[in-house]
């Protein structure tokens, strides 16, 4: 039974599933071939000096891993919310809820760590030729195939996802089968206190990091504090992003719904009344900015701060090593957008036989991915900002850091791209094949 | 009243024939059908579950394209519009009412009276809003979600939508399905007045005998065909032609 419950979930909503997978998938391909590099950096003599920053490059993906998992499930599980409720209803006891989620969790987990650990072989060596080939490293990296990144790398893939199935499938579990059903799409409470409380002590952290960082003395040493500030920041912004995504999606509506009555009322509505869908695909960017914009730009203020009229190899290199976890967290950006804007083709549909025009529909999802990757976007850059100007301190004594206009929008661009994309492509079936049938 | 030309009719169906599914999981839902709704008509659909009133509704309305045969809706054959000129066709000229699901989640009770007004981009009367809700018993209730409101409740916001701009044809599945005899008898009387007041046309489905008998006349549906119909017909009538039907 419960089995033949989990198959048809998987069945009649295969795009979310597929998202899902995919995400672990890459995780635990970023964990374990970071893990192979750092097990093949550890025994020879001369690649010991590479240790530190591919050490650095693994610590970052595993988080990234965690941090996109947990919010790719927390919308697989917003989406299921109704199918649970309806197996409430017919008297599928809490217990049982939670098994058929638990057990989804596992087969998905499993499958995706064992083909993301078999993909980690092959891409720990791409990374380690990119690595010989930009003279970073000085001989090969050997990458050995030991056991114990496998096993890391699934237990990072396995654990969150169980972790976050179970915490985001908690709420729907407990509130009653009624609630679900009336489709719970109204979020009462958009900051309750566990997520309050996290995202307080997460900020907390990050400001004490920052402090830490700014009292080093060089550069070195400041750098890797302020990396955990960032992750300690971004968690908060994740945690908080509910409201914070309501007040700012609010004020940039404001003027597209001036620009574009219809589609803008819509795209406001929808960013008002589903803050979480959209804290959710605000996330990612986020990550992406802050992350990415820390990482670029910390090499290009140390490099003017010490006077440098060429880059060091060991500076941009380290971008280059963080390039697959950017390639990652954009790859989300692209599955958050699609996963959350799939549920929507009932709406969709409603819309179009109310009489929305083609042109009209599509401006107004294009409208609300847009203001909810700008509310990521800034997210991201005011985090990205606070490090750099920390070690922009540390390095002058002031307040100041150096960046790239171009590469700033480029880095915008990209995240703008994977939005549009994940909406328009996911909806695509929606807003234009038949309403009936 | 004779009426020869398919022009004459508010919505004329010409020979639909609408199939779902294919090989051995096939249905098919209209089969052949041939039938107009004058113009000020109000016409009620009635028989068995299954036996294909929404797919009638759906086809005669745009929403859905029918296998064979052709739609016309105000002179348009409409199966050979584009989606443009369909959506247009669906925002000015039909207003539709859904058996279920047939709001926006996001938007508020008035606000999704208003949608397909602010969708061609014109100032809905506030007050004419507050009116129709009011009439179909939400006064104090603009302000609400969906997801606030109760099944019968939402539908008839769905109503108000439908009737606010006052379109030429106005379909409506199970709209009293739903509700108590105070609050049906009051949504029959504004689908009554939607015909005699407006010239609107107006095509219900309803399991209901009571309610059939506020229409002009009773189409009745059995297996995808068209099997019978009656002209102002009494509670009676209809009771027992349904039980013949059976
Ligand atoms: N999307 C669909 N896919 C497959 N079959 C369908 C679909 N919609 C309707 N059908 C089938 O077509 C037939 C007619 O369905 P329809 O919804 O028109 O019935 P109805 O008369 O409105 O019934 P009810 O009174 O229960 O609403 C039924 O046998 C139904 O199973
Ligand atoms: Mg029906």
């Amino acid at each position: 039974m419960m089995t033949t419950l989990a198959w048809s979930n998987v069945r009649t909503n295969p795009a979310a599933y597929a998202a899902t997978f995919t995400t672990i998938l890459l995780a635990v391909t970023l964990v374990g071939s970071s893990g192979l590099l750092i097990a093949g950096v550890s025994d020879g003599g001369e690649l010991e000096a590479v240790g530190a920053l591919v050490g650095t490059s693994a610590v970052i993906s595993a988080f990234v891993s965690v941090f996109v998992v947990s919010g790719m499930l927390s919308l697989h599980v917003m989406r299921q919310r109704r199918a649970w409720g309806l197996l409430r209803s017919v008297g599928l006891t809490p217990r049982q809820v939670r098994l058929l989620v638990t057990v989804e969790a596992l087969v998905v987990a499993a499958a995706a760590s064992a083909v993301g650990c078999a993909l980690a072989v092959p891409y720990a060596h791409g990374v380690a030729a990119v690595l010989r080939r930009v003279g970073f490293a000085p001989t090969d990296i050997p990458v050995a195939i030991t056991p114990v990144p496998f096993i890391v790398a699934s237990a990072v893939g396995m654990v969150a996802t169980l972790a976050a199935s179970r915490i985001a499938a908690r709420k729907a579990v407990r509130s009653g089968p009624l609630e679900v059903l009336r489709d719970s799409a109204a979020e009462q409470r958009i900051l309750p206190w566990p997520r309050a409380l996290v995202g307080t002590a997460a900020l907390a952290g990050g400001v004490v990091l920052l402090d830490l960082a700014s009292r080093q003395t060089e550069g070195g040493g400041a750098m890797e504090i302020i990396l955990g500030a960032v992750m300690a920041l971004c968690v908060a912004a994740s945690a908080l992003g509910t409201v914070v995504v309501r007040a700012l999606g609010y004020l940039l509506a404001a003027p597209v719904a001036w620009l574009d009555p219809a589609a803008g009322m819509l795209a406001r509505a929808s960013l008002a009344t589903q803050p979480r869908r959209a804290a959710s695909v605000a996330s990612p960017v986020m990550l992406t900015v802050a992350l990415m914009g820390t990482f670029v730009f910390a090499a290009a203020t140390t490099q003017t701060a010490a006077g440098q009229a060429t880059m060091e190899v060991g500076e941009w290199i380290a971008p280059a090593l963080v390039g697959s976890t950017a390639l990652y967290t954009v790859i989300s950006v692209l599955n958050a957008t699609a996963m959350s804007m799939s549920a929507r083709a009932q709406e969709l549909r409603l819309l179009r036989s109310v009489g929305i025009g083609p042109a009209q529909l599509t401006r107004a999802l294009v409208w609300e991915s847009l203001i909810t990757v700008a509310v990521g976007a800034l997210l991201g850059t005011a985090i990205a900002a606070a490090g750099l100007l920390t070690l922009g301190r540390v390095l002058t004594g002031r307040l100041w850091f150096d960046y790239s206009a171009p590469q700033y929008l480029g880095l915008l661009a990209v995240c703008t791209a994977a939005g549009l994309i994940g909406a328009l492509v996911s909806t695509r079936k929606a807003r234009r094949g038949p309403l009936v049938g | 009243m004779i009426m020869n030309d398919p022009d004459d009719y508010a919505v004329h169906l010409q020979d639909v024939s609408r199939t779902y599914g294919k090989g051995p999981t096939e249905v098919a839902a209209l089969r052949h059908v041939t039938v107009g709704f004058p113009r000020g008509s109000f016409t009620a659909v009635m028989g068995p579950s299954g036996s294909g009133k929404s797919t009638l509704l759906q086809c005669a309305s745009g929403l859905d394209r029918p296998q064979t045969g052709s739609v016309r809706i105000a002179g348009r054959d409409i199966t050979r519009l584009r989606e443009k000129e369909l959506a247009e066709l669906r925002r000015d000229h039909v207003g539709v009412v859904f058996q279920s699901f047939n709001l926006v989640p996001s938007l508020t009770a008035a606000q999704n009276t208003v949608l397909p007004t602010r969708l061609a981009r014109r100032r809905p009367d506030p007050a004419r809003v507050r009116d129709l809700l009011q009439r179909v018993g939400l006064a104090g209730r603009e302000r609400h979600r969906p997801a606030q409101l109760s099944g019968g409740q939402q539908q008839r916001v769905a109503i108000a939508r439908a009737l606010l701009s006052r379109p030429e044809v106005l379909f409506a599945d199970e709209p009293t399905g739903a509700l108590d005899r105070g609050t049906g008898h009051e949504v029959l009387a504004l689908l009554r007045e939607a015909a005699d007041t407006y010239g609107q046309t107006v095509v219900m489905v309803t399991h209901d005998p009571e309610a059939a008998t506020y229409a002009d006349g009773v189409l009745f549906l059995t297996d995808g065909r068209i099997v019978d119909s009656l002209r102002r017909p009494s509670v009676d009538q209809i009771a027992a032609r349904l039980g013949g039907s059976r």
